[in-house]
């Protein structure tokens, strides 16, 4: 531990009302891959903007290569070799992919005048060829799926010749495949010496491949994880009474982050309801150029789970569903044929989607707690032949919903962006409970959300099962698929790859049966022809 | 990159971060309050300079009489600036439906209508082709997804050039002996005033058809559920089509609500000079109204804004003219004192956001 390469020492981070830091002590070795674990609110990404130079401690000291620095802006650390890839991609779409990894440091020629585009071609090429990335450099980065841009971005940073590597929260738009692609190419990058920071709600991946494990929790330090001899993670500081021989699993980490023993987080299933009203039906419906030919119908009362790798066309059929793109094949609610031009008159009939994009689509991020709550069903809220809006009426609503869903919302007043990801979630679905919902369809329903506040959603998702909503939940993480849903369908390449049952999820293999049809392959086949670079492999692969 | 000392760092973190939260403070208050504190002090400076050639009633009544077309034109582009658009055709439509207002007017007065009638048809007209306009702009940028900045700059161009082309860019005079320019001129007494010339004081129809369209925009943009559904859209009109909002008829509609109020103004503005110049009328007001707008505090991005801010900017650009005429400030130099306000206005604005 002697040849640290990044410490901070006693940071402390205090926001207007807000002790975000408190203390926190760290050292980043080279060669390592350090993960950042806390729920939503520990004070990550705080950590982050630290290292990064976007904001500066209030107390405390940064060391690099054990001389103290003040970074006043993220150009001063990135100079001192620490950049950092944010969860929001800032790639310049119009431009190429070999000019987005050299932004800023192109090659050129007469005395800087002209980019020799060769060089340009060379080297973005060797720089993406260390993360083992077969890109067309001419490519426009507007064109890249969020896996590629993402892959681009960390080109970027070694363009730059990062030696500390931060990620925040990299895998948290991509499907199995391509995070579990990400994460070995994150071991790459620690094997030439580099120190990896990554920032992840998905403990799984944590528990593969960091090689330490610092958790966060209030602004503290509450437990440091490091991979021992054997290659299990073990509390680095574990006392006395706890038994030695114990490896950390998901499990640890989360008790961990939330101070207490997590017993599952999904919540009991109702029986699926078999007899109960067909609700929605679609027949050989698809969203035009990216699915064809998916059929299914959903009960009152029944979770559907649609699952398929990031881009195989989920989120653009429930789009073509609320008419916000061309759609093909028919369309049933309540055994009517129905066709919605927008999502107000899918809202009209009773079809609600909660978007996978909260910061982007599915709220105003800029205005109050209570204008986003109440604006699907603002109808209902005016007096006045629907002119004057009633704010007692809206206040006391978003009450009541703050109370139902156990929302941490102490002034709805305020714009919605100060809460967190996961009280935002939890307004994000109960502005559509207001509408009085048929159906129910969730995008990615916990993305960017923390372990607690994941339970409750999920319990919130069964409660409405329960009174008779017909849900879909599209998730790309497939234990909460399986945790939560009735029955799985899953798409590959914009069409049905198949069902899992209700009684084949209570099968042990039932993940890896979703995880082979997403990969187009079928369920049925032997083992050994399983996905090269499916994430069970992956896992294994570094646990071994 | 600077290495210091361990305790340098820490010292010099920790007076930044206690100066920044003052600086912060500071700059949150002015960004709420700043046009505010701008009128107040610009108030002080010429009661403390000029003394009673300000601080006097009649000064005040023209302040507000010369602005209210302005104001008023101000106060509906506040409204399509929240919802993200802008309007650069207003000052043609003020002309052009003054043009088509006046010379239905006269040619009624010419059919022996009675004047009364003629007067008012002919007010109706220039209202009702500004909105006309306005929701050819809206269509324009709702049906035909033109960029609000290109259609509404197509239609700068287009109706003055109409305007120009029904007076061959001359004058339309009011054929109305007294009543046309009554609108204009004519107020309420203000009881117990009296002017310069010793005649009573009255508080001008324009100023208080202005601060009606004031407090009525300022009521729909706070209460109404058009006023909140105009700021879904203008801060993010993807979520606000995902949330169901109409989009396309709430862009419409601001548009065509921009172009009545334009009407408003071209009829304030035709009656108070009792004729219509087609070559001067509303020339370059569209540049005042939008820097009242962003004096007032109005986000140039959309999705916030506030009527009264923009009402308060409509007077600080007012008053500045007035000062610096009644100190005898060359016209010519006139502007660049105004550019400069604005600017300074969209700093302090910037400033604190970051």
């Amino acid at each position: 531990m002697n040849g640290a390469r990044l410490t901070v020492r006693d940071i402390s981070v205090q926001y207007p009302g807000v002790l975000a830091l408190d203390g926190v002590s760290l050292e980043f070795v080279p060669g390592e891959i350090h993960a950042i674990v806390g729920e939503n609110g520990a004070g990550k990404s705080t950590l982050m903007k630290v290292l990064s130079g976007s904001i500066r401690p209030t107390r405390g000291t940064v060391l690099l290569d054990g001389v103290a620095h003040v970074f006043a802006k993220p150009s001063h650390a990135l100079a001192a070799g620490i950049a950092m890839v944010h969860q929001e991609l800032n790639l310049v779409a119009t431009l190429s992919v070999a000019e987005n990894v050299l932004l800023g440091r192109e090659c050129t020629r007469w005395f800087g005048v002209a980019i020799d585009r060769a060089a340009q071609a060379t080297r973005a090429r060797e720089l993406l060829a260390m993360l083992g990335a077969d890109l067309d450099l001419d490519c426009a980065a507007g064109e890249l799926t969020i896996a590629q841009a993402q892959f681009v971005e960390i080109a970027k940073c070694l363009a730059s010749d990062a030696r500390v590597l931060i990620l925040d929260e990299p895998t948290a738009v991509l499907g199995e495949r391509e995070a579990a692609r990400l994460l070995a190419r994150l071991r790459l990058l620690r094997d030439e010496g580099r120190t990896v920071i990554f920032i992840s709600h998905h403990l799984d991946e944590v528990v593969a491949v960091a090689d330490r494990v610092s958790v966060l929790r209030d602004g503290r330090l509450v437990q440091s994880f490091a991979r021992v001899g054997d290659g299990t993670l073990r509390r680095v500081d574990a006392p006395a009474e706890a038994p030695a021989d114990a490896p950390a699993d998901e499990g640890a980490l989360a008790g961990a982050m939330v101070g207490r023993t997590l017993g599952s987080i999904y919540p009991e299933k109702t029986a699926a309801a078999s007899e109960s009203e067909l609700v929605l039906e679609l027949i050989k419906f698809g969203a035009v150029g990216r699915s064809h030919d998916i059929s299914l119908s959903v009960r009152a009362g029944e979770i559907v789970g649609l699952a398929g790798l990031v881009g195989s066309g989920r989120t653009e059929t429930a789009e073509a569903m609320l008419g916000l793109r061309k759609r093909a094949g028919e369309l049933r609610l309540c055994g009517k044929a129905r066709v919605f031009s927008n999502p107000r008159t899918a809202m009209d009939e009773g079809v609600a989607y909660v978007s996978e994009d909260r910061k982007g689509r599915g709220l105003h991020v800029t205005l109050s707690s209570i204008v986003n709550m109440t604006l699907p069903s603002l109808a209902a809220f005016t007096r006045w032949g629907g002119v004057r809006i009633d704010g007692d009426q809206e206040r006391a609503v978003t009450d009541v919903w703050i109370n139902e869903f156990a929302i941490r919302c102490a002034r709805p007043d305020l714009p919605i962006s100060s809460l967190s990801g996961g009280n935002q979630q939890k307004f994000a679905l109960a502005r559509w409970m207001q509408t009085r919902p048929k159906v129910l369809i969730m995008d990615e329903p916990t993305r960017g959300v923390d372990v607690g506040a994941k339970g409750e959603i999920y319990r919130i998702i069964a409660q409405l099962a329960r009174e008779g909503v017909a849900c879909i939940i599209i998730s790309s993480e497939l234990p909460e698929l399986i945790g939560v849903a009735h029955r799985v369908l899953v798409i590959h390449e914009g069409s049905l790859a198949g069902e899992v049952s209700a009684a084949q999820l209570r099968e042990a293999k039932c993940e890896e049966r979703i995880v082979r049809l997403a990969s187009g392959l079928s369920a049925q086949a032997s083992l050994d022809l399983k996905a090269n670079d499916s994430k069970e492999h992956v896992l294994k692969e570094n646990r071994a | 990159m600077t290495p210091s000392s361990a305790t340098e760092s820490n010292r010099g973190a920790n007076r930044a971060s206690h100066h920044e939260t003052l600086v912060q403070r500071g700059a949150r208050f002015l960004e709420r309050w700043g046009v505010i504190v701008a009128f107040v002090l610009l108030f002080a400076v010429s009661a403390f300079k000029q003394g009673g050639d300000f601080l006097n009633v009649e000064n005040f009544r023209n302040l507000l009489n010369s602005n209210a077309a302005v104001g008023i034109l101000a106060v509906g582009m506040t409204l399509v600036i929240i919802s993200a658009g802008i309007d650069l055709s207003v000052g043609s439509i003020v002309v052009l439906a003054a043009a088509l207002g006046t010379t239905a007017m006269n040619a009624l007065l010419a059919a022996e209508w009675s004047e009364g009638s003629a007067v008012m048809l002919g007010g109706a007209t220039t209202i009702v082709a500004g909105m006309l306009a306005g929701s050819l702009n809206g269509g324009l940028i709702v049906f035909g997804r033109i960029a609000p900045f290109i259609a509404t700059l197509g239609g700068l161009a287009a109706f003055r050039s109409m305007a120009l082309a029904i007076a061959a860019a001359g004058e339309i005079r009011s054929q109305s002996d007294t009543l046309f320019a009554t609108i204009g001129r004519g107020g309420i007494p203000l009881f117990g005033l009296v002017n310069n010339a010793d005649k009573p004081l009255t508080l001008s129809y324009s100023t208080v058809v202005f601060f009606c369209v004031a407090v009525i925009a300022q009521w729909f943009l706070s209460r109404s559920r058009f006023g909140r559904q105009l700021v879904a859209v203008g801060a993010n009109e993807t979520a606000a089509r995902y949330a169901g909002v109409p989009i396309q008829w709430v862009r419409f509609r601001v548009y065509a609500i921009m172009g009545a109020l334009a009407g408003v103004a071209g009829l304030v503005q035709s009656s108070r000079m009792n004729s219509v110049s087609t070559a001067q009328l509303g020339l370059g007001s569209e540049l005042d109204a939008i820097a009242a707008v962003v004096i007032g505090g109005t986000s140039l991005r959309g999705g916030f804004g506030r009527v009264w801010g923009t009402v308060v900017g409509v007077l600080i650009l007012g008053m500045i003219t007035n000062i610096l005429t009644i100190s005898g400030v060359s016209p010519y130099w006139q502007g660049a004192v105004k550019g400069g306000v604005i600017v300074l206005a969209v700093l302090v604005q910037r400033g604190s956001r970051e």
